[in-house]
């Protein structure tokens, strides 16, 4: 009886604590999206939470985008690039990964020393240098410096990450596998894989969402408006020396969250599910 | 070794090479050129527009030491002093909050994607303009917080918090903190990781949640914990766009916001040099290999990978 | 397997998509603006393609003057820099840089100079050679708020007033301003906050850069007056104090006091009252500096040029294109005031139907006038511009005495002078 008491108070409370930081993480977003409803004028001039004058002009206007390509063209833009490199980190990360945290080869100590040390230069120096490279494959004014390099698994992030994820699981998994005559590439496929699904949504997730974000890149590749992306149309509303549209931006600011909230809502299942271990005693 | 093992040692150490081969040919491509230029470029005085000048260890000095005709840059000291007390402050609390959260996510209560997916908005907001207007409608003299303060609390005269050079680096740690979303996300995926089993064992061998915590959750959370400080104490010494966009590129009041990758970034492009801006670069990438070692070395007593190794 | 073999496919695609073009000639246009500009820019694209088969202009469209010159930057370090770039005031770095290409022997054959107004043509020049073609003016001006003074019955400004009549009215309309709101911004505080002091620095008879003796007139005691002057202000409530007054960096609408209504009078350029009247339904009015009538120490600025990259492998027909965005009919007609208002001085004559552009126009009139010749930018203008902010702000706290503030500042000048 007191268990079940208890129980219930320990829930109540979970769900309580829950809705009360729930909310202040909240207004934020609240607030930007009270912002998209409001005349560009009065965005700033009557900051408050509640539209006193509502429209819907904002996204009817941010919409047709910055005049000469719609925010539809930024959008297909932006899939396009999230997804391409989704797919490869997905597959070319998990595969490094895979080899430092399992396999056995010389040189294993050094090679992963330089892959941590790859992710503590600061990018903005390397942006000219690899500019230069590019421009040397002819791929400027393509998506290609955004996508390519995702494929040789230039996102050390997720090499680490899989790695941590990877060594964590036991070993005798691999060794059964091995005694069944799986070779490396099939304990990869049919074991570690499967078994780090969580570590792979995640890469999903965070792959998709920074890439969706990675504004200065695509700036800097893309030239011509046709290939423009979400982030870039974004920062064509507001102009630093005259007309702004505070108010558009800020509806396609908000319709530019849907994507990736969508994407977190509907990989939330990959989380729930746990890994299966039966036969395997710890 | 005999010539049969040597044989079997060689065709093992290409087959697992064979894994590496697209990380190793992303490297020599895309990777090694470009740092390599850039340690060159440190020892140069570059502006971008005209071919770069070689001046030896000239950024290195007026960084760290500085004499009358190149005196020592202040900002430069100033913005790894700033940057440091961020890394040192948000990184334990953005961790603590978003296992603690973690935690709170992992259980079966009614609504649990959609709390978690709240909890993850504020990452999702990212480094949008949107964030920076809210940041300075909260903690602006007549802000919301102060409104707060004075009108429910009863504070008299309560500071402007984001605009006083005191106070707005902690609302940058504070914005930071707030946005836990990624690292919770991790630990939520090392949390389901951990097999049921063994807390079902542990309760039926009479364990309390605490001793649960410490003896199971905890050793076997260790890889992911470590990976957590490492990568977000990497990514708090680079934190640049929420300085950027908070601060209007300034790094103010005072510089009291200008984070090390700002400045660097306002040497580079804003003020074209990008020599100088190389060699802080490279300065930056020294501290955080020699903690990173420092933490990997440290993590041989601490970090368990359960049976894997 | 399959799944790799889908990826290359796709990569096989967008390549193919690229390199499907047709062979003409494409010039690169790189310009900074937002959606009205991109849509009249866009029209005289088209006005001039179909006037010219066989040359395509491809835009290159940034947001804000720091994309673009992020940019454009790196692609010509990279190697690979746009045909036709906007500049701002900084054009004269980029000359210095030697990435510029001279025009000098396109006018009269490509570009047309005879029918543009002299002074723009002469903002363009550096080193005796034409580098740039201005494409409108503006000039420095404080904007006020006119619907909150009338709300708070507060009398509304004269457009040109001495400094003591200047600080007068500060004064008169301090009592009746709501707590929280102050007078006037502090305008040494501003991202741009170089633009007052240049002001001030004109003003004071101490220009502050001479480009043919690479020398400043300012001299430490010369700042220190600037600095105690706002001191002054500050002390007396006219401007809000340092840390309320580094909240609003005044770089676009979201961090302005003006907009914010917490001040009555601030600083904008010209170009800027559209945007600045768009973000707010107050109705916003122009004043001079003070004391620019007795001094000329206002100016009109060229607001932006278009220049050739040096590198650009069609330099004639970069011209051609600009020749056409200057001086045909049909392009003026679709382009508008956007980049700032005609220098031609029978354009402005012929008025606008735009509330804001007329006020503009208006200004113009009364403080042209009042304008002498543009001081030439101090070398390496960005880096004043983040200096001289965070030595103002240093006064401003308090951490360092106006005297000491007006020494650092002249030893700012005289460095970046040098390097």
């Amino acid at each position: 009886m007191k268990n079940r008491t208890a129980r219930r108070i320990s829930a109540f409370l979970s769900n309580f604590i829950i809705i009360v930081l729930g909310v202040g993480m909240l207004y934020p977003v609240v607030w930007l999206i009270a912002a998209s409803f409001k005349e560009s004028n009065t965005i700033f001039s009557d900051p408050g939470l509640i539209p006193k004058s509502f429209t819907l002009q904002n996204y009817i206007q941010g919409w047709k985008g910055i005049g000469i390509i719609g925010f539809g063209t930024f959008f297909k833009n932006s899939f396009i690039i999230c997804t391409l490199c989704v797919i490869a980190n997905v597959i070319f990360c998990s595969l490094t990964a895979y080899a430092f945290a399992r396999l056995r080869f010389a040189g294993k100590n050094f090679w992963f020393a330089v892959m941590m040390v790859t992710l503590m230069l600061p990018s903005h120096v390397t942006t000219i240098p690899r500019y230069i490279i590019f421009r040397s494959f002819g791929w400027i004014d393509t998506f290609l410096p955004l996508v390519v390099p995702k494929f040789f698994a230039t996102d050390a992030f997720f090499i680490f990450l899989l790695v941590q994820f990877m060594r964590s699981l036991p070993k005798e998994l691999d060794e059964s596998a091995m005694i069944d005559g799986c070779g490396k590439f099939g304990i990869y496929t049919r074991i570690v894989m499967p078994l780090t699904t969580p570590a792979l949504i995640t890469t999903v997730l965070f792959t998709f969402l920074w890439t969706w974000d990675d504004f200065f890149n695509q700036l800097l590749y893309l030239n011509s408006p046709s290939k423009y992306t979400v982030p870039m149309g974004l920062r064509l509303f507001v102009d630093s020396s005259g007309m702004s549209s505070w108010g558009p931006m800020f509806a396609m600011s908000v319709l530019s969250l849907v994507p990736c909230f969508i994407l977190f809502f509907s990989l939330q299942k990959y989380f729930v599910q746990g890994i299966i271990t039966t036969g395997i005693k710890g | 070794m005999n010539r049969k093992a040597r044989k079997k040692a060689i065709r093992e150490n290409l087959s697992s090479y064979a894994f590496l081969v697209p990380w190793l040919l992303g490297f020599f491509i895309f990777t090694l050129y470009p740092m390599i230029y850039s340690l060159y470029l440190s020892f140069t005085d570059f502006n971008m527009l005209q071919p770069p000048k070689w001046i030896g260890l000239r950024n290195y000095f007026v960084m760290f030491v500085g004499n009358d005709q190149f005196p020592r840059d202040e900002r430069f000291l100033n913005s790894l002093f700033v940057t440091f007390r961020f890394v040192f402050i948000s990184v334990p609390l953005k961790l603590v909050f978003a296992l603690a959260v973690a935690m709170l996510m992992n259980q079966r209560l009614r609504l649990i994607p959609f709390y978690r997916t709240l909890y993850y908005i504020p990452t999702l907001l990212g480094g949008s303009v949107a964030i920076a207007v809210l940041w300075r409608r909260l903690f602006a003299g007549d802000g919301v917080l102060n409104a707060i303060l004075s009108g429910v609390f009863n504070v008299n005269n309560p500071p402007a918090w984001i605009s006083n050079p005191k106070y707005a680096l902690y609302t940058l740690i504070l914005l930071s903190v707030w946005q836990f979303g990624s690292p919770m996300i991790i630990f939520l995926a090392g949390l389901k990781q951990i097999p049921q089993e063994y807390y079902e064992a542990a309760s039926v061998d009479g364990a309390g949640k605490t001793r649960q915590f410490f003896a199971i959750t905890l050793p076997s959370l260790s890889p992911i914990i470590f990976f957590n400080l490492i990568m977000q104490m990497i990514s708090a010494f680079q934190s640049f766009t929420q300085a950027y966009i908070v601060s209007g590129g300034q790094g103010g009041p005072l510089d009291s916001t200008m984070f090390y990758s700002l400045y660097l970034y306002l040497k580079g492009f804003a003020f074209s040099e990008m020599g100088y801006a190389s060699a802080m670069a490279w300065v930056l990438l020294v501290i955080i290999a020699a903690l990173t070692a420092l933490a990997f070395k440290g993590s041989g007593s601490l970090v368990s990978y359960g049976s894997g190794e | 397997m399959k799944r790799i073999g889908l990826v290359l496919f796709t990569l096989l695609m967008s390549a193919t998509i690229v390199f499907a073009q047709s062979g003409s000639v494409t010039l690169r246009w790189a310009y900074w603006g937002s959606e009205s500009r991109i849509k009249r820019s866009q029209q005289a694209i088209d006005l001039f393609m179909a006037a010219n088969p066989g040359i395509a202009v491809n835009p290159e469209i940034s947001g804000g003057t720091g994309d673009h010159f992020n940019k454009v930057d790196t692609q010509i370090a990279g190697g690979s820099g746009p045909d036709i770039v906007q500049m701002g005031g900084n054009i004269s770095d980029y000359v210095k840089r030697g990435v510029l290409l001279p025009l000098d022997k396109y006018v009269g054959s490509v570009l047309n100079t005879s029918v543009i107004d002299p002074s723009a043509i002469e903002s363009g020049t550096i080193d005796g050679h034409l580098y740039g073609v201005s494409t409108g003016v503006t000039m420095p001006a404080l904007v006020y708020n006119k619907s909150l003074l009338q709300r708070v019955g507060a009398p509304l400004p004269k457009v040109s007033m001495t400094y003591p009549e200047f600080r007068a009215y500060l004064v008169s309309i301090k009592s009746r301003l709501p707590a929280g709101v102050y007078p006037m911004q502090d305008i040494g505080a501003l991202s741009s906050n170089s633009t007052p002091f240049g002001y001030w620095t004109r003003y004071n008879g101490t220009p502050l850069y001479n480009a043919e003796t690479n020398m400043t007139a300012v001299t430490s005691a010369a700042a220190q007056k600037y600095l105690e002057l706002f001191k002054d202000y500050r002390d007396n409530g006219l401007v809000p104090p340092a840390d309320i007054a580094s909240g609003f960096a005044e770089t676009n609408a979201d961090t302005s006091m003006i907009i914010a209504g917490k001040a009555a009078i601030g600083f904008i350029w010209t170009n800027q009252l559209n945007g600045y009247q768009a973000a707010t339904t107050d109705e916003l009015g122009l004043i001079e500096f003070p004391g620019a009538a007795a001094t000329k120490a206002l100016w009109q600025a060229p607001s932006q040029f278009y220049t050739v990259n040096k590198y650009s492998k069609n330099p004639e027909l970069a011209v051609k294109f600009i020749n056409f965005l200057v001086n045909s009919p049909e392009a003026a007609k679709v382009l508008g005031n956007d980049r700032g208002a005609s220098a031609s001085s029978t354009a402005r004559a012929a008025g606008s139907t735009n509330v804001n552009d007329q006020k503009v126009l208006e200004y113009l009139n009364s403080a042209g006038p009042h304008s002498s010749k543009e001081t030439t930018h101090l070398p390496n203008d960005t880096e004043f511009n983040s200096t001289l902010f965070l030595i103002y702000q240093r006064v401003a706290f308090g951490q360092i005495s106006p005297a000491t503030g007006g020494q650092q500042i002249y030893d700012l000048i005289t460095r970046l002078i040098k390097k």
